[in-house]
């Protein structure tokens, strides 16, 4: 199950942040998908050691944590796209398939001309649609 | 935690163990050395009395007293040696045979004591050299000792050269044996699993356990390997199995037994550099076990023990990448289960020890909390750890007998709920943490040493020591602030803002509380669980921070209601200012633009000036007064509030301005526009400062002014809410407004003119007057600027730098300033003219009243034709105010145009009639005429005039050809030097003639004909005749150096003669005279052409021979046959020797033809040439 | 959802908003008029570099950036590519496009020509005055290139040079 998302603008601050759990304690979220953007710099930084995924916008893991997965995506606009699940076995295609749809969703929230670049995403259509998004984490990998 | 070490033992000869261990010590691979002074001392070794297990009868089969001894490897590694070797003396083996019976008795002893266990023997031989070796001793030493020949060692203690070998030779046999030694007993246990017949798992645990420890005493790393692994698997299995032990201690050896298994294996694999699969094996471990949390009340074992596992693994990869330098490889990880590059930093364990350590903590208060009889602390001291690795006993003292009692699960928790008490866990984590902090600090992982930080801190929190808590929380609240973060700030900032409670430190916790209250969060209610003293990060709690913070402030002095503020106090002794600038985390708090509606202003007009307020705090906030500051104090207004008329009733606002303003609330997320009139009678830069708040009676925030340029630079994050409302509504002054205005000048009242008629002439001193007029300003402290510019651009300089000093260097040259008209020049005083320089020039002006004028004259002196921009600015003070200059300036300019006034041209005549064979001429001539030739031995004209280019008159005085002076006058030329008797006036356009003639006799190649030097003025016309001083304007000297030319002896002359005149039909005689120079015979061919207008007898061409310096003349009767100025007959002719043609100029070679013959009244007019012509 | 605007509606489009900042909201400053028709392109700029960089591999340089710019950014705008582009290696492209589609139907206003024909002071004016009206229309494109750029994390400075009518080059000056 997907616990939370999350769009980092490119000079790291937070664009959107959602987390879908009622159990768990946004905070402790929101300090994971922050300290999941050192990873994100680690391997923009150092390419070399991401190896095959050069310049892919698709990060893969980050980092586990004792319950948690992060995966991460970084946008040619540099934009990240951070995602924390509890599902110990995920499927890289599914993650992959759940970032496009993601950054599609995105793109549209942000093409808004009343959106203002580099602000925080407040529409509330981009709300639902990544709620939609996320609850079809993992269903189908087919769409 | 090294790995073991083989341990051998030696007995006798004590005086050498010292040498013999040190060296074994330090031996590849090394041993550590058991000694034993003498036999007496071997017994040591010897197995545990048999029958002590023949009296108990063995326990049966199926019961392990636990997995693993405890003190089983210590035992290895300190007391039971592989190795035993014995050392004699030579001349106690090959004395006399009562020694050798010792010897003999002794070896018995060491293998009677060292069979039990299997122990290898070597025999050492300390031979001093004297005694000879007898072969059948040694053998029977070897039968005696039953070892091979390569265990008995000889050794030399005397020579040192073969001690150091033999030496060698012993470590080399002794690990030999030791190798045998634990691979016979690790074989011997391997049988045992090998065998399947094994009572207990814990058995087959212990012995592949011990397996490993055998192999890891002969250092075979993949066997030891090996069997850690097949131990700690098999381990696995018992979980769950075995019922030997009540269950919360059950578990609790597994733990201990697995703990250590895989510190083992983790070390093998780190030390063979495998850090990859060190890390993946230690994840699996944690995996493995992070589900066997066990019963709830002992849950903070399980915690502990985590944390314990994440700690010695965090530790064992600090000192591996230490020493090793390993750094993650490139390949994290199999694709499968890829590692992330943090699971090889140290810090990471650290972190997560810290964490379970902390889950440690809670879980043991909870369990403490629940069980609160701690009544029986007795019965928990005696309690030890048993012999079993893991377990726990009591101690039962029975007199000297002391005896272990196997624990219930309950006694076993009070003993570790009180041994947990006793330890202060948050000490541990923040060490922990800051270890952790600081690692991750180092390698600039910025955002997980922030979370360690942040946890860190939340430690000295709890611990009360808010000095530390605050200096952590400070340096993590600068980096969610600088991301914007707002959420993990808030919590960062509660703290902080509780810890300056805590100091009761006023100004730390208005400024936290108002940036928390300020923050961006508009969600209104948010479910979160474990928050800081902050509070959720909400509206609702936005709002409550808000209101504590101004009941602070608003509070009057002595009412003392709310408990929690007690100690921070606001009042008349400790006012608070706050400072809100560019960076200041408060600009949200309150952000002040200013902005000018001119970018100019006028000094004492009227402008405006519009100051914004706005504040992102959650409720509205009253304002009693606003001052607003400019750098011109003067400037300086207050604003006060129109509802709280009290408040102003500073005594230092009485000589300011105040204006009221109806209402100065400051609403959230808008807006407080305010415009003002303002003037300022300072020229200048007038600059908004600061805008200082005043709120309530001791509280004021002072914000640097900002023009609206600058919100662009706000971080991008603190607008969101409230982008809509612009801060001023002019939309023109939101893109361009400036908190800067510039005040200018007053109007100046006074008149400076500059007075300069014509252009300026090269070489001249040009007068430029100039006159300052006061028209209704008194001049105090004036000042002129003189400044001269290249209108063209380019430099006044001459691009010859290396002269600097020349006085040609300038082009144009301020050469001084002369006094006022009137006043004599030398009366100036020195300090009047300040400064002359080339280019500019400083004079102070004296005081004018007004309706005063004075002047005075700039001196300009023009070296190169060039137009200039005369600059001329006055810059005065109209009162005699010393406190307050208030400059006014006045600005004129002037194009001068520099101008040659005369223009010299010289060109050389030949005689009349005369022509020299000039041969480089005619050589030359062909190219180009580089430089003329003048024949040597020949007088030669020199005509030198000198053009006025000016528009205006000029007067010329002289004329003259000055020879250099250094130079040596190579040519003598006439009509030199004398003056012209009346200064001749040359009109604009025209020229002026002066002939000199020049000789020379010297056969040199080149002539130096020196200087022309011309004086000259400017003629004034009437004036000059009215002023008629001479000093009105001085004579200028206009020098022209001539060409130097070349003097060549011409081989032919030739001379044309006829007659000045001619009369029509009257024949004539025309002589043409060649003289040959040369000392050589000269072949002539010579033309002449016919005229029309003569009748010519003679050769028309012909071939002749000039003799060595003679001359031929050639003659030819003319009649002419029509008047008036005709041509001769054309003579040419060609020198054959040098093959160079030679006509006559056509000038020369007319004759005037009267028709019939003139009368003349003046014959003399032979002369004309060598007059000055003027206006020719 | 695909969406088709005629290109005439753009072009219509373009040429009022220029008429409106010029002649109306900042009619006498038109440094202003020129910031803000910028300011707008920025942003078109910066939302269309977001939506056509999807599902490509990050650049991993400035050149591979203003590759895009010039191959698949100008084709999703104008149908057709930049037709040259040159740079110094050092931070400087110019990218020239032979027939900008929005400067196509530009042409100089006549009336001023006839009115002003006789005197030739004024018919130089004239010509600055269209020149100057050709460069507001070019702010709102060196906006959207410059938006474009940041957004992919080059800040930059962009200007326009106009040599013949249709053609027209963008020099991109990268900011160290």
């Amino acid at each position: 199950m997907i616990v939370c998302v999350a769009v980092v603008g490119h000079q790291n601050n937070p664009l959107y942040i959602q987390s879908f759990t009622e159990a768990d304690d946004a905070l402790k979220l929101h300090h994971i998908v922050h300290c999941s953007l050192d990873v994100v710099d680690e391997r923009v930084n150092n390419p070399k050691k991401s190896g095959p995924l050069l310049n892919e916008t698709f990060l893969g893991l980050l980092y586990p944590i004792e319950n948690f997965k992060v995966y991460g995506y970084l946008t040619n606009t540099k934009v990240k796209f951070i995602l924390v699940t509890t599902d110990l076995d995920v499927k890289d295609a599914d993650v992959r398939n759940f970032f496009r749809r993601f950054h599609a969703a995105y793109v549209d929230a942000v093409s808004n001309p009343f959106h203002v670049p580099g602000k925080k995403i407040t529409s509330r259509t981009f709300a639902e649609r990544v709620s939609t998004i996320v609850k079809s984490f993992g269903l189908t990998s087919a769409v | 935690r090294t790995p073991p070490v083989t341990l051998a033992a030696i007995v006798g000869c004590p005086e050498l163990h010292p040498l013999i261990s040190t060296h074994f010590l330090s031996a590849q691979p090394p041993i550590n050395t058991l000694a034993l002074p003498d036999l007496s001392k071997i017994y040591l070794f010897e197995r545990k009395p048999k029958d002590s297990n023949a009296e108990v009868p063995p326990p049966p089969p199926t019961v392990v007293g636990g997995v693993l001894k405890k003190d089983w490897l210590l035992k290895h590694r300190t007391k039971v040696p592989a190795v035993l070797g014995a050392v004699f003396r030579a001349e106690h083996v090959f004395g006399d045979p009562a020694q050798w019976l010792n010897v003999c008795l002794g070896l018995f002893v060491c293998r009677a004591v060292i069979r039990g266990r299997n122990i290898k023997l070597a025999v050492v031989i300390i031979h001093t050299g004297a005694d000879e070796i007898t072969e059948d001793r040694m053998i029977a030493l070897r039968k005696r000792a039953d070892v091979d020949a390569k265990y008995v060692i000889m050794l030399n203690p005397n020579d040192n050269s073969d001690l150091n070998q033999s030496l060698d030779r012993m470590a080399n046999a002794f690990y030999g044996l030791a190798t045998m030694y634990y691979r016979e007993e690790g074989r011997r246990i391997k049988q045992r699993i090998e065998k399947k017949n094994v009572s207990s798992v814990e058995l087959i645990v212990r012995y592949c356990f011990k397996v490993a420890v055998y192999a890891e005493f002969r250092s075979d790393w993949p066997e030891a390997l090996k069997f850690y692994e097949e131990g700690y698997h098999t381990l696995r299995e018992i979980v769950g199995v075995t019922t030997r032990l009540p269950a919360i201690q059950r578990l609790v050896e597994i733990k201990y037994v697995s703990e250590q298994l895989n510190f083992k294996i983790c070390t093998l694999l780190l030390h063979s550099g495998k850090v990859t699969e060190s890390v993946a094996w230690f994840r699996q471990h944690k995996n493995a076990y992070k589900r066997l949390v066990g019963t709830p009340e002992a849950i903070f074992l399980h915690w502990d023990w985590m944390s314990r596992q994440y700690l010695v693994f965090g530790e064992l990869l600090e000192t591996s990448s230490k020493t090793a330098q390993i750094f993650p490889p490139i390949t994290l990880g199999s694709a499968s289960k890829p590692l992330s590059e943090w699971e090889f930093h140290p810090a990471y364990y650290y972190q997560l020890a810290a964490h379970y350590l902390g889950q440690k903590r809670s879980s043991l208060e909870l369990v403490i909390s629940t069980t609160e009889t701690s009544s029986d602390t007795d019965s928990v001291d005696s309690v030890v750890p048993s012999t079993y690795v893991g377990q726990f006993a009591r101690i039962l003292e029975l007199g000297d007998n002391v005896d272990m009692m196997a624990l219930t699960d309950e006694e076993y928790m009070r003993y570790a709920v009180s041994e947990g008490r006793r330890f202060r866990d948050s000490l541990e984590i923040i060490a922990l943490l800051r270890k952790a902090y600081e690692s991750f600090n180092s390698s600039n992982i910025q955002r997980m040493a922030a979370l360690c930080g942040f946890q860190m801190g939340k430690e000295y929190f709890s611990e009360g020591d808010s000095s530390n808590a605050k200096q952590i929380f400070d340096s993590i609240a600068s980096l969610y602030r600088k991301e914007g973060w707002i959420t993990l700030l808030w919590d960062v900032l509660g703290f902080l803002r509780e810890c300056s409670r805590k100091s009761s430190n006023v100004k730390d916790f208005v400024e936290y509380s108002l940036e928390m209250a300020a923050l961006p969060i508009s969600s209104d209610a948010n479910l979160q669980r474990d928050t800081g003293p902050a509070g959720p990060a909400s509206r609702i709690q936005r709002e409550t921070v808000h209101k504590e913070v101004f009941d602070l402030v608003m509070e009057d002095s002595v009412s003392e209601t709310n408990e929690q503020l007690n100690n921070l106090k606001i009042n008349g002794d400790k006012p608070l200012q706050l400072q809100v600038d560019l960076v200041s985390p408060l600009r949200l708090a309150m952000i002040a633009l200013v902005a000018f509606h001119e970018q100019t202003m006028k000094p004492g007009s009227l402008t405006s000036i519009s100051v914004s307020l706005l504040s992102h705090l959650p409720c509205t906030v009253e304002i009693d007064q606003l001052e607003i500051q400019f750098n011109q104090p003067s400037c300086n207004f207050f604003v006060s509030n129109a509802q709280k008329p009290q408040s102003v009733g500073v005594t230092d606002t009485q000589q300011h301005r105040v204006e009221t303003s109806t209402s100065l609330l400051l609403e959230p997320n808008k807006w407080l526009r305010l415009t003002y009139d303002i003037t300022s009678d300072q020229s200048g830069k007038l600059e908004c400062q600061s805008v200082i708040a005043k709120i309530g009676p001791h509280f004021r925030i002072c914000c640097r002014a900002e023009s609206p340029a600058s919100l662009d630079s706000l971080p991008i994050w603190t607008l969101d809410d409230c982008m809509q409302s612009v801060p001023i509504k002019d939309s023109v002054l939101v893109l361009s407004g400036q908190k800067i205005i510039q005040v200018e000048e007053p109007e100046p009242q006074v008149d400076v003119r500059l007075g300069a008629f014509g252009p300026a002439l090269v070489g001249e001193i040009f007068l430029v007057p100039v006159t300052v007029i006061s028209k209704g300003h008194n001049v105090y402290s004036g000042e002129l600027k003189i400044n001269l510019v290249d209108v063209r651009g380019g430099g006044l300089f001459s691009p010859r730098e290396n002269e600097p000093h020349a006085l040609d260097s300038h082009h144009v040259q301020l050469l001084g300033i002369s006094g006022p008209e009137g006043e004599d020049d030398s009366h100036l005083d020195s300090d009047k003219i300040k400064q002359v320089q080339q280019s500019f020039g400083l004079i102070s002006v004296p005081f004018l009243k007004n309706g005063d004028s004075w002047s005075c004259k700039l001196e300009i002196k023009w070296h190169r034709p060039k137009p200039i921009m005369l600059y001329v600015s006055l810059g005065y003070t109209p009162t005699n105010n010393e406190s307050n200059p208030q400059m006014v300036h006045v600005h004129k300019n002037l194009q001068i145009e520099g101008q040659n006034a005369i223009e010299l041209n010289h060109h050389f005549l030949m005689p009349f009639r005369r022509d020299p064979l000039i041969l480089s001429k005619n050589k030359q001539a062909s190219e180009s005429n580089i430089s003329q030739s003048l024949p040597l031995n020949q007088k030669t004209l020199l005509i030198v005039s000198a053009k006025n280019c000016t528009e205006l008159p000029i007067r010329l005085k002289s004329i003259s050809i000055e020879a250099d002076n250094d130079v040596e006058r190579t040519c003598s030329n006439q009509h030199g030097n004398e003056e012209l008797s009346n200064p001749a006036l040359v009109a604009p356009g025209r020229e002026f003639k002066k002939v000199f003639s020049v000789s020379s006799d010297k056969n040199i190649s080149k002539l130096v004909l020196g200087t022309v030097c011309l004086t000259w003025r400017r003629d004034l016309g009437v004036e000059e005749q009215s002023a008629s001083t001479t000093g009105t304007l001085p004579w200028v000297v206009t020098k022209q150096k001539l060409p130097d030319m070349n003097v060549e002896l011409p081989p032919l002359i030739v001379n044309l003669e006829c007659p000045p005149y001619a009369i029509l039909g009257d024949p004539f005689t025309y002589y043409i005279r060649i003289l040959n120079q040369t000392p050589l015979l000269q072949e002539i061919k010579y033309t002449l052409a016919d005229a029309q207008s003569f009748v010519l007898s003679g050769y028309h061409n012909d071939t002749v021979y000039v003799l060595p310096k003679s001359e031929l003349i050639l003659s030819y009767k003319l009649v002419p046959l029509a008047s008036g100025l005709q041509q001769l007959p054309r003579f040419s002719m060609t020198s054959v020797r040098y093959s160079a043609a030679y006509q006559p100029s056509s000038s020369s070679n007319s004759v005037f033809v009267f028709p019939s013959k003139p009368h003349f009244k003046n014959e003399a007019s032979t002369n004309f040439r060598l007059e000055s012509v003027a206006n020719e | 959802m695909v969406r088709e605007v005629a290109e005439s509606c753009v072009d219509s489009l373009l040429t009022e908003m220029v008429a409106s900042y010029c002649n109306r909201f900042y009619a006498n400053k038109p440094e202003l008029a020129a910031r803000r028709i910028e300011a707008i392109g920025y942003q078109v700029g910066h939302q269309l570099s977001e939506r056509y960089t999807m599902e490509r591999p990050r650049f991993s340089d400035h050149l591979e950036a203003i590759k895009f710019i010039c191959k698949d950014f100008w084709t999703e705008l104008f149908k057709k590519q930049i037709d040259n582009l040159k740079t110094n290696h050092r931070g400087t492209f110019v990218l020239q496009d032979n027939k900008f589609p929005w400067l196509e139907r530009i042409s100089i206003d006549p009336s001023t020509d006839k009115v002003n024909s006789a005197e030739d002071d004024s018919f130089t004016t004239a010509e600055n005055k269209a020149a100057s009206t050709i460069s507001m229309h070019l702010y709102y494109p060196c906006g959207i290139i410059r938006g474009a750029l940041s957004n992919l994390g080059i800040t930059c400075a962009v200007t326009a040079d106009i040599s013949n009518l249709p053609a027209c080059s963008f020099v991109v000056r990268v900011k160290a």
